[in-house]
């Protein structure tokens, strides 16, 4: 096989169907034509006994409760872009034939592996809301004849016995061209290509040629190709705006599934996300989130968006969301032998932008110190996906209570006797010291022009039995922190 | 027609016989390497369950069990995820080794620790988390409604994690096990390893459970 061809079947239609929520499981109907004129260019399979040309209303009358709308562009637009991504991940040659169908160059594919990719393919479109079926075969013709009659995925590898059942209309007759071959008896393009293409050319002149010429799948063509997208993005607009998260959510989930796979379709993955939701007033909500672990699963960009947008309270209503996707190498690596790995690497990943989403990017990960002394100096990482072996106990190992830190720290005021402190007073603490052990300094950055920082430290045991951290700086004492 | 159970113990047993999959026993246990609490626990915390550790007054060693754990965790190629409820840890009060398993989610808000709870308990890739509830608001944690707790008990018995519940008062209604820890450490101990500290905390069982015969059997 050649070339492939990605169809959408009733592209208008799968288009409304996608981006509107309301539509599922109603019969509605696309409407071309004004005033009079008005008349049905397409209805979905729950429309009972509406057809093409129908006059609008003579369809309403006929099937109550039917929805008109007419086509939209905008939706159309998105479909097209998810089969263009779909058709990239089988190979880098694509042409936009027309709406609703791609024309792919498999030329120098692995025919096996194509085919696994053709069912995969399916399978994400329909996830994302399209039903797409995919012809293959040695022509862009034979595979777009492949395309119309396949259910999921058909790969035509004998031309003849493919071609001979398939009625005339496939090759698309004139219709006085039609009305010659229902003369002759000619119903299937078998019965027209056993009539010989001079005799035919003949009697029907040139047309009639080419119209042999598609009936035998032989018609060869230069694809127009078309480059793939380089931005991953997508903005869309509410008409009314939304007050709710569930029309939010519906639409960000079908233009995160098409901005995943044309991710997917570019070999690269997304390290972070920006979305800005845009509110009546014309302000904006803008947030990003950094992936803990670059990916183009929408399910678990859903995940960490969701877990934002139920935090988000805005006054006014959203007229339109933006939503970004920074592309990213898919990440590699070589694990150690003795490294603690996971036992579920995507639950990992997922639950920890879920964290990050709730309480900050800055608040979850794994503590790292910062190559300083001043107190409280620590930021965190993302973790590492594969630990490495512990090290060897530490020669002296750590003695003495654990500090917990009270953050921010407690303004204190400290009665002090001979330079120590005595007593302890702050809104939470109110004690006499028993036993105080310190000062200990610590002072650093004073090369740096108004960066020095110096603190005083004291271990402090009040009539409580409990042990304090107290503090001073060039800013008054405070209680750091308990030894617990 | 058998005789009615006479003891709790009898009650158990007949519900566990009558109910087989609702008294699962713990999957194992996760040593803590602090000798007074792995006695008291009977091996360590119990995997699949909630032990939870009250802080009686300030200085009692709680952040040291914590400390000790990590080191545990660690050692034993474990990971471990820390909710952090007031962000009260300090690392540098630890090995940077023993920081490296570890995820810490530093909240500020009681609502905070319960939902990062309920997302790190059905993670499975856990073998601990802690959920730190001191310097909460006590009044904020008492309101917490009986059915949260009861959600992220089954997302405990569902998986293998062991949990640790750090508090100053008792805030987790039934929790199998419930130590307290009353007498403070004194600044004397500075010069003493922070292993032996903890394995001479005093630890008091306020709740303990039958399962611990379970487990051993």
């Amino acid at each position: 096989m050649n070339y492939a061809v990605v169809l959408a079947p009733k592209f208008a239609l799968q288009a409304l169907r996608r981006s509107d929520a309301a539509l599922a499981n109603k019969p509605f109907a696309i409407v071309e034509g004004e005033g009079c004129n008005a008349h049905i260019a397409a209805a979905s399979e729950h429309a009972v006994g509406i057809e093409t040309g129908l006059a609008v209303t003579l369809a309403m009358a006929r099937c109550p409760g039917l929805v008109i709308r007419p086509r939209d562009p905008d939706a159309e637009g998105e479909v097209t872009r998810m089969l263009l991504a779909a058709a990239f991940t089988l190979a880098p040659r694509v042409e936009l034939t027309a709406d609703g169908c791609c024309t792919v160059n498999l030329q120098g594919a692995d025919d096996a592996q194509t085919e696994a990719q053709m069912h995969a393919c399916v399978a994400e479109l329909a996830r994302g809301g399209v039903g797409a079926r995919i012809g293959a075969g040695a022509t862009p013709l034979l595979a777009a004849y492949a395309a119309r009659r396949a259910d999921s995925v058909l790969v035509v590898h004998d031309a003849r016995a493919f071609l001979s059942p398939l009625p005339i209309h496939f090759a698309e007759p004139t219709p006085v061209q039609q009305e010659v071959l229902r003369g002759w008896g000619v119903k299937t393009l078998g019965e027209l290509t056993a009539l010989p293409k001079t005799e035919i050319g003949q009697r029907l002149g040139t047309d009639g040629v080419q119209l042999w010429e598609r009936a035998a799948g032989e018609s060869q063509r230069v694809l127009h190709l078309i480059e793939p997208v380089r931005t991953f993005a997508a903005e869309w607009t509410y008409e009314p705006p939304v007050e709710s998260m569930e029309p939010l959510l519906f639409r960000m989930r079908r233009f995160a599934e098409r901005v995943a796979l044309e991710l997917r379709g570019a070999g690269r993955v997304a390290e972070k996300l920006a979305l800005t939701l845009l509110l009546e007033d014309e302000s904006d909500h803008h947030r990003e989130f950094r992936l803990p672990e670059p990916g183009a699963n929408v399910d678990g960009w859903m995940r960490v968006l969701q877990a934002h947008l139920d935090t988000v309270k805005t006054d006014e209503r959203v007229t339109g969301v933006r939503l970004v996707a920074t592309p990213a190498r898919p990440p590699e690596r070589q694990d150690g032998l003795f490294d603690t790995a996971l036992r579920d690497p995507v639950a990992f990943w997922e639950n920890l932008a879920r964290l990050a989403a709730i309480v900050g990017d800055d608040r979850v990960g794994t503590p790292v110190l910062l190559d300083t002394w001043r107190p409280d100096a620590v930021a965190l990482e993302k973790p590492a996906e594969a630990v490495s072996a512990p090290e060897d106990d530490l020669v002296h190992p750590p003695r003495g209570l654990t500090l917990r830190r009270f953050r921010p720290p407690w303004p204190a005021r400290v009665g002090l006797v001979d330079a120590r402190p005595t007593s302890v007073e702050s809104d939470e603490l109110h004690d006499n010291v028993r036993v105080a052990r310190g000062p200990f300094h610590l002072s650093g950055t004073w090369w740096k022009s108004g960066g020095a920082w110096a603190v005083e430290i004291w271990h402090v045991e009040l009539g409580s039995g409990a042990t304090y951290q107290l503090t001073r700086t060039e800013t008054g004492w405070s209680v750091e922190g308990v030894l617990d | 027609m058998s005789s009615s159970p006479k003891t709790v113990a009898d009650l158990r047993q007949l519900l566990a016989a009558r109910f087989p999959q609702r008294s699962r026993a713990p999957v194992g246990a996760v040593p803590t390497e602090i000798r007074a609490l792995d006695e008291a626990l009977g091996g360590g915390l119990p995997s699949g369950r909630f032990t939870e550790i009250v802080s009686a007054s300030p200085g009692t060693g709680g952040q040291t069990i914590i400390a000790q754990l990590l080191r545990a965790t660690r050692r034993a190629r474990q990971r471990i995820a820390l909710i952090d409820g007031a962000d009260g840890f300090a690392p540098e009060a630890v090995p940077v080794d023993h920081l490296r398993h570890l995820v810490w989610v530093r909240g500020r808000h009681v609502s905070d620790a319960f939902t990062a709870a309920d997302i790190l308990l059905r993670d499975g890739n856990y073998a601990v988390v802690v959920l730190d509830v001191r310097g909460l608001s006590e009044r904020a944690l008492l309101k917490t409604p009986t059915t949260t707790w009861h959600r992220l008990r089954h997302a405990t018995e569902s998986g293998a994690v062991a949990v640790l519940v750090l508090s100053t008062s008792a805030v987790v209604p039934a929790v199998p096990w419930r130590l307290v820890l009353r007498e403070t450490v004194p600044l004397e101990s500075r010069r003493i390893p922070r292993a032996a500290i903890a394995d001479d905390l005093v630890i008091e069982i306020d709740r303990g459970h039958v399962e611990r015969e379970e487990r051993s059997a």
